[in-house]
């Protein structure tokens, strides 16, 4: 049960996706772990239409109480009528700490809440923690992943942060967990939204994969030309990823600025990534701090990128990627 | 005196640095194995004023002061000597003849399609039998009702494979006893204008070098530029212009040179530790690095004189005389320090010793320019 | 006549990061500056609804004096005024206090404004905070990852990709936008407007005085967030060198590594152990 003093950590519902974004759940489990030290509950926010599924989800997940606000209304996510509701509730309840995850959706909404709330946020961090004097510890990444700072908002509440999906470990699925539902009504004086969505459609290409891919074929001019440049493709379909590009191979025509890699283009955050025939620039290498585990492909064993790589394999890459996809094709199991 | 770059210097070293980087250094090997010029390139670069960088605002130049262009000149040779070759000597030695020497029809006509490319020019003075000894030209024009007629065979003829002008050096009066040679406005469309092969050279390759032939070729009257026999004047006063150019160029490659071979320095081991750590290639580095910024001084000092108004003759044959020196030995040494890698077409410097070389032979032999600094200061001595 | 403000920073370029290796601090003042790449797109932005619509572009800008640079740099490109917003004071500034101070100058000097662009997040701090707090401090309709814009009259219409939902949006000026890299690459710079940036165009500095923002009001209204550490990450990679024939190699690889490979791809690379030859 609740005693009527005791400390809120609200996570915020971002349901959307579900299937594919669990960074709700996760944040839920951190929030939990967080709630032990501070003593605290852990509340998920669920705003919409039709949300009983996600409801259920939060419950199991572990949250222990539910804000839910089930209305028409509230049929498509809006930044505005969001804003308004959380202000509203906020000010009643003042939360300790609200965590939003660091979807497109979440980055956008975060800073103006954190402006309406006149508080602090850090965004997309990979980290939280308790400091010795209690406060929340956000730990978040500059400079491409490759500064990390540890911030604190010292004197205002809520603190806020979001965080990057995958950081945090959801808790198992666990359907006799119990939370309290707070079913609460939709606010009369919901302000009219001044952006009105016009259409939308879920996206049937496969856009922007390479941010969200946990594996990574990168090629660089070493990759000779653009017929042996697009053998990588085959290699990132084998392996259930995306192909990534070097700047001079973009201005090539090689591939499309689309999948550039490095401090001027996409932040990738694969488990494995390949680098095929890259010497290692450092406007390409600023990007690759949040790569997990590289392997190099170079003939030249001293080029950058090669002293970067946890594999650095010294050969021809074009070589290696033909070798690499026969082998490849004959080992997987599905 | 100022020492230090301006914020303006700045951004344009930074915006042509930019463009090259993008734009020239993904082809530069390319063009140079094949000799072939990249017209789509040149055409971006015309939209950006390359060609007209100190052409004035009316007739749609850019209007740059001298440090700013050789700025411009140095960064494209940083990445790729060939079109910095093409874009020095139009704005070098096929523009600036209009600035000092033309009539106002003239510039009227001329400028505008000069600063945005339109027109590119090319200079031709050089001879089979007239290369230091510039005076020996045997081109002929003869004057035929309101016509020149032109005769003769201009060779190495930097941009001459696409200029849509050249600035044509002609004997006037070729009686021994009073030899007269003028300057002509001479565009490619012109009847008896004809081009050459294009040359197999060592180095500036992607540039289209050849011959003009000029058969009968019929020039308007008014396209004589400046006065009947100011062929001397013209000459000596574009190439004192135009070495501040060969300057630049010279002093971009030994830049482009000097960074990949410190480049290379860090990241080759040898010894089980970057060579960049023995002392004999340190010595190189410290070298290199000196030469490089009294080169840069020297360049930047003369084109301060020359925007000042001041005579800078003398000074521009010293900076075209030392950076093309530093220009050679950098490079050279840039592909020592790269050891047998150096030496092979998959790395960039042996480009650069090969582009380095001729810095120090066109626009005045390294001899030449010897000698108009030592008569510089030997007419100011009695002797 | 639209009225365009364009917000940009100046960001490190990364080839020259100078750490401080005994704090494990960036010496800021130590790196050369560049325009932060988002921010080109939105100037990029900017530039072709100027070419499209009568519009004039005010670039604003808060940072040290060398900020400037960036400024001289949208003028070459086609904005017609540039502010910095210059004051020791105001160093250290969190997202919060920025976008309080970008409000102040942009109320003090275009406060008729229609449409203000941002850059969808920077390469240095990254966090994509100013341009929805600034909106948000202007109360203002906004939309961040702006991939396309389109304006009739005086609606805004965007497109964007968030979240896989391709969305179109639409909402009335005054507005704000961040741009996202997807799109409006950055055109190069000519040579004439760099000539032109430095004679014929200044840049308007404001210090904090200026915008009446005095210590005591900043320390209260200012930055809710503190760095209390930085530290580089340093990855320490093993760097195993594998070298031979592409056939040996690329064997070597996938015995060793399989199980990672496994993990990250989701499917078992264990392959046919007593028969391989296909």
């Amino acid at each position: 049960m609740m005693k009527s003093k005791q400390k809120s950590i609200w996570v915020f519902g971002d349901y959307r996706n579900y299937y594919q974004n669990r960074v709700t759940l996760q944040l839920i489990s951190k929030a939990m772990d967080i709630a032990k030290t501070i003593n605290a509950e852990v509340c998920a926010l669920v705003f919409g239409h039709e949300i009983d599924e996600w409801i259920m989800e939060y419950t199991a997940h572990g949250a222990d109480r539910i804000l839910a606000i089930d209305d028409p209304a509230l049929q498509s996510y809006s930044t505005e009528k969001y804003l308004a509701i959380i202000e509203n509730l906020a000010k009643e309840r003042k939360p300790e700490i609200i965590l939003i995850g660091a979807t497109d959706f979440g980055r956008e909404f975060a800073p103006r809440l954190a402006k309406r709330l006149k508080t602090g946020l850090s965004a997309d961090c990979v980290g939280l923690d308790i400091t010795e004097d209690g406060l929340l510890l956000q730990i978040a990444p500059s400079f491409g992943g490759n500064m990390l700072a540890e911030i604190v908002t010292e004197f205002h509440r809520p603190q806020m942060a979001t965080v990057r999906p995958g950081t945090f470990k959801e808790i198992p699925h666990n359907y006799t967990r119990k939370a309290l539902v707070e079913r609460l009504p939709l606010m009369k004086k919901l302000p009219k939204s001044r952006v009105r969505l016009v259409e939308y459609e879920r996206s049937v290409e496969k856009e922007h994969t390479i941010e969200n891919a946990s594996v990574i074929v990168c090629g660089g001019r070493g990759m000779g030309n653009k017929e042996k440049f697009k053998k990588l493709l085959d290699l990132a379909r084998l392996l259930g990823g995306d192909v990534g590009a070097t700047r001079p191979v973009v201005y090539a025509g090689w591939a499309d600025h689309g999948v550039l890699v490095g401090q001027a283009g996409k932040h990738i955050k694969p488990k494995i990534l390949f680098s095929f025939g890259i010497s290692g620039a450092i406007q390409h290498t600023a990007g690759l701090g949040e790569a997990d585990f590289i392997v190099a492909i170079n003939k030249n064993p001293q080029a950058p990128m090669m002293k970067m790589a946890d594999v650095a394999i010294v050969a021809d890459a074009s070589d290696v990627l033909n070798t690499l996809i026969k082998e490849l094709k004959k080992r997987i199991r599905e | 005196m100022q020492f230090n770059p301006c914020m303006k210097h700045k951004l344009i070293r930074n915006s042509v640095r930019h463009f090259a980087e993008t734009e020239l250094a993904p082809i530069a090997a390319e063009i140079d194995r094949n000799a072939t010029f990249p017209l789509d390139v040149i055409e971006k670069m015309k939209k950006l004023n390359y060609f007209g960088l100190q052409v004035p605002k009316e007739f749609g130049g850019a209007a740059m002061d001298s440090i700013s262009a050789a700025i411009v000149m140095e960064e494209i040779s940083r990445v790729c000597a060939a079109i910095g070759l093409c874009v020095t000597v139009h704005n070098g030695v096929a523009v600036y003849p209009f600035l000092q020497f033309a009539t106002p029809e003239q510039k009227k006509h001329y400028l505008p399609k000069l600063a945005n490319g339109e027109m590119i020019g090319a200079f031709s003075l050089t001879e089979a039998n007239a290369g230091s000894d510039s005076a020996s030209v045997e081109t002929t024009a003869v004057k035929k009702n309101q016509e020149y007629i032109l005769n003769g065979t201009k060779i190495f003829v930097t941009n001459g494979g696409i200029c849509e002008l050249a600035l044509i050096f002609a004997l006037t009066v070729s009686d021994p006893t009073r030899l007269q040679s003028s300057v002509f406005i001479v565009e490619s469309k012109y009847a008896g204008f004809l081009r050459g092969e294009l040359e197999n050279l060592c180095g500036m390759r992607a540039n289209p070098v050849s011959s003009l032939f000029l058969e009968d070729c019929r020039v308007p009257g008014k396209n004589l530029l400046g006065k009947l026999g100011d062929g001397m004047k013209i000459g000596m006063t574009t190439l004192d212009n135009g070495r501040i150019g060969v300057a630049a160029q010279a002093l971009g490659i030994a830049q482009g040179a000097f960074e990949a071979a410190v480049k290379y320095a860090k990241e080759r081991q040898q010894f089980k530790k970057p060579i960049a750590s023995l002392q004999t290639i340190q010595n190189y580095i410290a070298d290199m690095a000196t030469e490089l910024a009294a080169a840069r001084l020297l360049l930047y000092r003369v084109c301060s004189l020359k925007d000042e108004g001041a005579p800078f003759g003398c000074e521009a044959a010293m900076a075209k005389l030392y950076c093309s020196q530093v220009a050679a030995t950098t490079t050279s040494l840039a592909v020592q320090i790269h050891g047998g890698y150096g030496y092979s077409k998959e790395y960039d410097v042996e480009r650069y010793f090969r582009d380095a070389k001729v810095t120090e032979i066109y626009e005045g032999t390294s001899e030449i320019q010897r000698l108009v600094i030592a008569r510089s200061v030997l007419s100011n001595l009695a002797l | 006549m639209l009225n365009l403000v364009v917000c940009l920073k100046q960001v490190p370029m990364v080839t020259e990061l100078p750490w401080d290796a005994k704090t494990g601090t960036l010496r800021r003042d130590l790196a050369t500056g560049m325009m932060n790449p988002a921010c080109k797109h939105a100037l990029e932005a900017t530039l072709q609804i100027k070419e499209k619509f009568s519009a004039k572009i005010t670039a604003i800008t808060m940072g040290p004096p060398v900020a400037e640079e960036i400024l001289r740099e949208a003028l070459a490109l086609g904005a017609d005024r540039a502010i910095l917003i210059c004051d020791k004071l105001l160093a250290g500034s969190d997202t919060y206090a920025t976008s309080l101070v970008l409000t102040a100058a942009i109320k003090k000097e275009c406060p008729k404004f229609d449409l203000i662009l941002c850059g969808a997040y920077t390469a240095d701090s990254e966090t994509a905070q100013v341009g929805p707090q600034l909106a948000e401090e202007l109360d203002l309709p906004a939309a961040a990852y702006v991939e396309r814009l389109e304006i009739k009259n005086r609606t805004l219409r965007v497109r964007r990709l968030v979240d896989n939902f391709r969305e179109t949006l639409e909402m009335e000026f005054p507005a704000l936008v961040t741009v996202s890299m997807e799109n409006y690459r950055p055109r190069y710079t000519e040579l004439m407007g760099l000539e032109n940036a430095f004679d014929e165009n200044d840049v308007i500095v404001l210090n904090a005085a200026a915008l009446g923002i005095n210590a005591s009001l900043f320390k209260k209204q200012g930055s809710r967030t503190k760095v209390r550490k930085v530290f580089l990450r340093k990855a320490q990679k093993e760097n195993v060198i594998l070298q031979g024939t592409a056939s040996a190699v690329v064997n070597e690889f996938l015995n060793q590594y399989q199980r990672k490979i496994s993990a990250a791809i989701g499917k078992s690379i264990e392959g046919k152990k007593l028969n391989d030859e296909e």
